[in-house]
């Protein structure tokens, strides 16, 4: 709602203009960043999983520097554990032996630099992305390319998700998240619109069930990363804190997530 | 404490009412515009022998009582022709006066037209006037003189930056202004999201800020008052005056209805549609328009009655996708009666509505919230003496707030249906306010007000465990939504929460000589109504929302010092103030909260206090060719909210931040110069310590994108703001008398064309992939060009 009125307000502005400026930035203390999530593609085994460790960077760095040499497992309470091996000190922990089980709880280990974090999620279920319609004369500009992807969200129960739409060829990732707080037990869409995106185009459509405080959790984060942040309609930015903590010394707490989802994935071709 | 103050006031009244028993007249009346019988607001009447006098209110009316015998009277104000006469009070006398105005004549040495005056001898600090005809000369963005932008020329004014809505005072949020038009609330006091005011400056008569010592008449705001009177209308012939500029065109109607007896006004101003869109070919719509009516009847010499209307809106749409359209409506009856000479009082019956209607084709739901209340006001002025005046009444507003409907468009939109729970309030005031004159040297004035607020029964209220609609997820450190434990449902004649507040004011004046004095006030105020927003500026679709089970009413406390002095034969006036006021209950908002379609607000918001400090400084030239002011503000406007026990964090780990209007250092300089009878230059020149913003101060990366992570709230800061705005008035036939008159606005803002950053947003860029930091600049240099005309 927000962004609507972000983007009346500079139609508006006959002068206004953006540039890209310098600025001087504090740097704050490394942290850990736990990226780690559990996806099982509808029409997969699930076995394969990847987590990935990282640390912050100051902000106009290039490079993202991996967490390596850290011992990474997954448990569920069936006495299974998974544990995720590093792939050459890449930050990028595997594990191909992964057995998926909807609404199961996950617990998840990590221990990096001897301290020890940990987060429980439980693996929830999302329904089909059912069909895409498009619509090329969207927009503000009324030359935007308007995809709505279209679900329909089971009734009576709360339900969260998250919609990932990657351009392929560009490797463009636009991520969103919707509750179903006024739409339950309705046919609904997902929405995503693109200025330059052309027809013959492969846009892939993901969608993942997630929880409400992973919902709570990555709606402030979008909030903060699109491209309208800073702007006068902004709500006051945060470091967002996740669901990792860190045992050993909770003041050195992580950043990022542990969640663990059902996948529906549609690939679409622009028209 | 409390019980001491009404003692205090019982102790002097006594004293001024019953020891002085000599025999005393009343001279009374009304001070009006010889031309058009407009009545006028605080012209003097100066009995200079007994160094007493007294100022017209509101209504033009004025009453004095000095002991029997021949004096010298003045009569003065701003612009005006003083009159000047003996008069001989054997008996109570009413004298209505009419005031010429004084023409302009620059063959004379010195022009002694206006700016407003300061009055150093009243108690009444912190307050700032300015008239209609000022306010048009001040220079401003496309030519469209506005009222808002005009006042935050003063010291101790901001607004949150170009184009944000609403103002600032002493570091107060922009909710917390009570902005009154013609006695009646205005809910949303901006067009465009804030690039315009509502308030059509042709409509106005005069308009008072108050900043601090807070008169017991006035509640309901903890910042300020922005009291604002249109004009009644002429009542001795029709005139019509308007204009012509780049975003909006004016016209105003006056006349009599009946010679003397009765007025009409009928004022209206639009913007052009399609005005902001021209870039694009499409079936775009983006306009506002507001009307002032106002009708005035005098009954007989003690009645006089006015009903006066204020409908304005804003309507925008895209295409078939996006229509938007909100306004406020206004309807206002009001009764003077004089029941004696020294007792005058007004009946004022209010009507006001704010609405706001969003519909969203493309996601197919229409939304609509909105205020709506009635108000009933009583105000008496008693002039008992010269040395001592009352004034008391009391206020009723029944309040019904509808936080949001939301309906589906179409039969297959994917939107159910949902209706927030309205709202329904009642807030009751009752005041004493007195002015008294204690000695030639000293003036107090000290009151009180009895505010309460009945927040009245709804449907499906949540009740939460400990009352608590936030919890405290120790696990993560988080806040998180408290799950209700069970939805109480009552009947409207139920009282769910109620709230009593006892608000002392007080005010003194302390005159060193005859050109200056010291002042002093403190005052508490307490404010029921919240605007819900955790933008740095409000939006049209902020939600107005009452204190409650789980909101605390905003209690403010201010103390105020200040220096005053004319010089230069009052070519020249000085104020310098310093103020310190805290404020209770300030709410604040949890991270990512969505205050928009929220049925349990409670589940977002914390409470926290505000706090703010300052030094004011204006120096006032108000004489002469060259006219203006130079205002400094040194100051600090701070918020915090701490954890509700020690294992909580708070917002912002509890510490104390700057609010979003934080300027340390505010600077306007504000001048006209008339170069002759046909061309008048004004320039505005501002400086201003960038806004308190926050930076990233780390990247990571999470699902694939890119994170800035976020420090301390509100840590860093933007780029100094300043900017210089020119204009100049082209009057063609200066001389001109009757028949059509005409002036030219020239004006060019931002001259340097500056691009002062409105925000920084930190992003990673699609092309690239690289982090980088992007400056919005709002307005560069904006040349406008207004015509005006007078019939």
């Amino acid at each position: 709602m927000k962004n609507i009125i972000y983007i009346l307000f500079i139609g508006f502005c006959l002068t206004s203009c953006e540039d890209v400026i310098d600025v001087d930035l504090e740097t704050a203390q490394t942290r850990l960043v736990i990226d780690a999530a559990l996806n099982w593609e509808k029409g997969t085994t699930g076995n394969n999983q990847t987590i990935k460790l990282s640390l912050t960077a100051p902000f106009f760095d290039d490079v993202i520097p991996p967490a390596t040499g850290a011992t990474v497992f997954v448990t569920d309470n069936f006495n299974n554990t998974f544990n995720f091996i590093e792939d050459a000190n890449s930050g990028v922990y595997q594990n191909n032996t992964f057995i998926p089980v909807l609404n199961r709880d996950y617990n998840l280990t990590v221990v990096y630099n001897s301290e020890t974090y940990t987060a429980t999620e439980t693996l929830l279920p999302v329904v089909p992305i059912e069909f895409v319609e498009q619509n090329n004369e969207g927009g503000f500009s009324g030359e935007e390319t308007e995809i709505e992807a279209y679900y329909t969200d089971p009734e009576n129960i709360e339900n969260h998700y998250l919609f990932e739409f990657r351009r392929v060829d560009k490797n463009i990732l636009d991520l969103e998240v919707y509750d179903d707080e006024f739409t339950d037990g309705n046919q609904i869409f997902a929405f995503y619109s693109d200025e330059d995106i052309e027809a013959g185009e492969e846009l892939e459509i993901r969608n993942l069930g997630i929880s409400g405080p992973f919902y709570e959790f990555m709606n402030i984060l979008l909030q903060q990363t699109d491209d309208d942040s800073g702007d006068p309609f902004e709500t006051q930015p945060a470091s967002v804190r996740g669901n990792c903590v860190n045992q050993t010394n909770p003041d050195n707490y992580p950043l990022g997530y542990f969640r663990a989802s059902e996948v529906s994935v549609f690939t679409y071709i622009i028209e | 404490m409390n019980k001491i103050l009404l003692w205090f006031i019982f102790a002097l009244s006594f004293n001024t009412l019953f020891i002085n028993a000599q025999e005393k007249f009343t001279l009374s009346g009304t001070i009006s515009e010889e031309k058009s019988n407009e009545t006028l607001i605080g012209v003097n009447i100066i009995f200079p022998e007994i160094a007493s006098g007294t100022t017209t209110n509101e209504y033009g009316f004025y009453s004095i009582t000095v002991p029997e015998g021949t004096y010298k009277i003045i009569i003065s104000y701003l612009g005006f022709n003083t009159i000047s006469e003996t008069i001989t009070l054997t008996e109570n006398i009413t004298k209505n006066y009419s005031l010429s105005e004084a023409l302009e004549n620059l063959d004379a040495v010195v022009i002694t037209e206006d700016i407003e005056k300061l009055n150093i001898k009243t108690p009444q600090m912190s307050v700032n006037k300015l008239t209609s005809a000022t306010i048009k000369e001040i220079p401003v963005v496309l030519g469209e003189s506005d009222i808002v932008k005009a006042i935050t020329l003063l010291p101790g004014v901001t607004n949150a930056g170009e184009g944000s809505s609403g103002f600032n005072v002493r570091g107060g949020a922009a909710d917390q202004n009570l902005i009154l038009l013609d006695e009646a609330i205005i809910y949303n006091s901006s067009h465009l999201f804030g690039f315009f005011s509502v308030f059509n400056p042709d409509a106005i008569k005069d308009l008072k800020l108050y900043k601090g010592g807070i008169p017991a008449r006035y509640g309901g705001r903890v910042s300020s008052v922005l009291d604002i009177y249109q004009k009644e209308g002429n009542s001795r012939e029709f005139k019509m005056n308007g204009g012509i500029g780049i975003v909006s065109s004016r016209l105003l109607a006056e006349g009599p209805l009946k010679k003397d007896k009765g007025s009409f006004l009928f004022g209206g101003r639009s913007s052009y549609a399609h005005l902001f869109l021209p870039l694009f070919d499409l079936n775009n719509i983006a306009y506002f328009y507001d009307l002032n009516t106002k009708l005035s009847y005098k009954i007989n010499d003690r009645n006089n009655i006015y009903l006066s209307g204020y409908f304005g809106r804003d309507v925008f749409s895209i295409e078939d996708t996006f229509e938007n359209s909100y306004g406020n409506a206004v309807l206002n009856f009001r009764w003077n009666h004089l029941f004696s000479d020294k007792l005058f009082s007004n009946l004022s019956l209010i009507y006001s509505d704010y609405d706001y209607d969003l519909k969203l084709n493309f996601v197919e739901f229409d939304w609509v919230s909105g205020i709506r209340n009635f108000n009933v006001k009583y105000d008496l002025k008693h002039y008992l003496n010269d040395k001592f005046k009352l004034q008391y009444g009391l206020n009723s507003i029944y309040y019904k707030f509808n936080p949001g409907d939301i309906t589906p468009t179409v039969e297959t939109s994917g939107i159910n249906p949902f209706k927030l729970t309205d709202k329904y309030a009642f807030e009751n005031a009752i005041y004493l306010d007195a002015e008294h004159k204690i000695s030639d040297k000293l003036a107090l004035s000290y009151g009180v007000r009895l505010s309460t607020f009945h927040r009245l029964g709804q449907d499906e209220l949540n009740i939460y465990e400990n009352d608590q609609g936030v919890v405290f997820n120790e696990d993560f450190q988080i806040y998180e939504k408290a799950n209700p434990i069970e939805v109480a449902n009552f009947k409207r004649s139920d009282v769910i929460e109620k709230f009593a507040n006892l608000e002392p004011r007080f005010a003194l004046a302390y005159q060193l000589n005859s050109n200056s004095s010291v002042k002093a006030s403190y005052n508490r105020m307490s404010q029921y109504l919240h605007l819900l927003s955790n933008t740095n500026s409000p939006t049209p679709l902020d939600v107005w929302t009452p204190s409650g089970k789980y909101i605390k009413p905003q209690l403010l406390d201010q103390y105020a010092i200040g220096y005053f002095k004319n010089f230069n034969n009052n070519e020249y006036s000085l104020e310098i103030e310093s103020f310190y006021k805290t404020i209770q209950n300030r709410i604040d908002y949890i991270d990512g909260a969505d205050l928009v379609a929220n049925n349990a607000i409670e589940q977002s918001i914390l409470n926290g206090e505000a706090r703010a400090y300052g030094a004011e400084f204006l120096l006032r030239k108000n004489e002469g060719r060259f006219k203006g002011w130079l205002a400094y503000t040194l100051s600090r406007s701070e918020q915090r909210t701490p954890g509700r026990t020690p294992d909580e964090i708070g917002i912002n780990n509890g510490n104390w931040y700057e609010t979003p209007f934080d300027k340390t250092h505010d600077v306007s300089l504000t001048g006209s110069y008339e170069l002759n009878d046909k061309w008048k230059l004004n320039a505005n020149f501002i400086f201003q310590t960038g806004q308190p913003v926050t930076f990233p101060d780390s990247q990571y990366e999470f699902n694939g994108v890119i994170i800035p992570n976020f420090g301390e709230r509100n840590s860093d800061r933007l780029t100094a703001y300043n900017r210089l705005d020119i204009s100049a008035t082209y009057t063609p036939k200066p001389k001109k008398v009757n028949g059509w008159k005409s002036y030219w606005v020239f004006g060019l803002y931002n001259a340097y064309n500056r691009r002062n950053a409105a925000s920084v947003s930190f992003r990673q860029n699609q092309d690239n992939r690289r982090n980088e930091a992007v400056r919005l600049s709002i307005f560069g240099i904006v040349p406008s060009v207004s015509y005006n005309f007078k019939l």
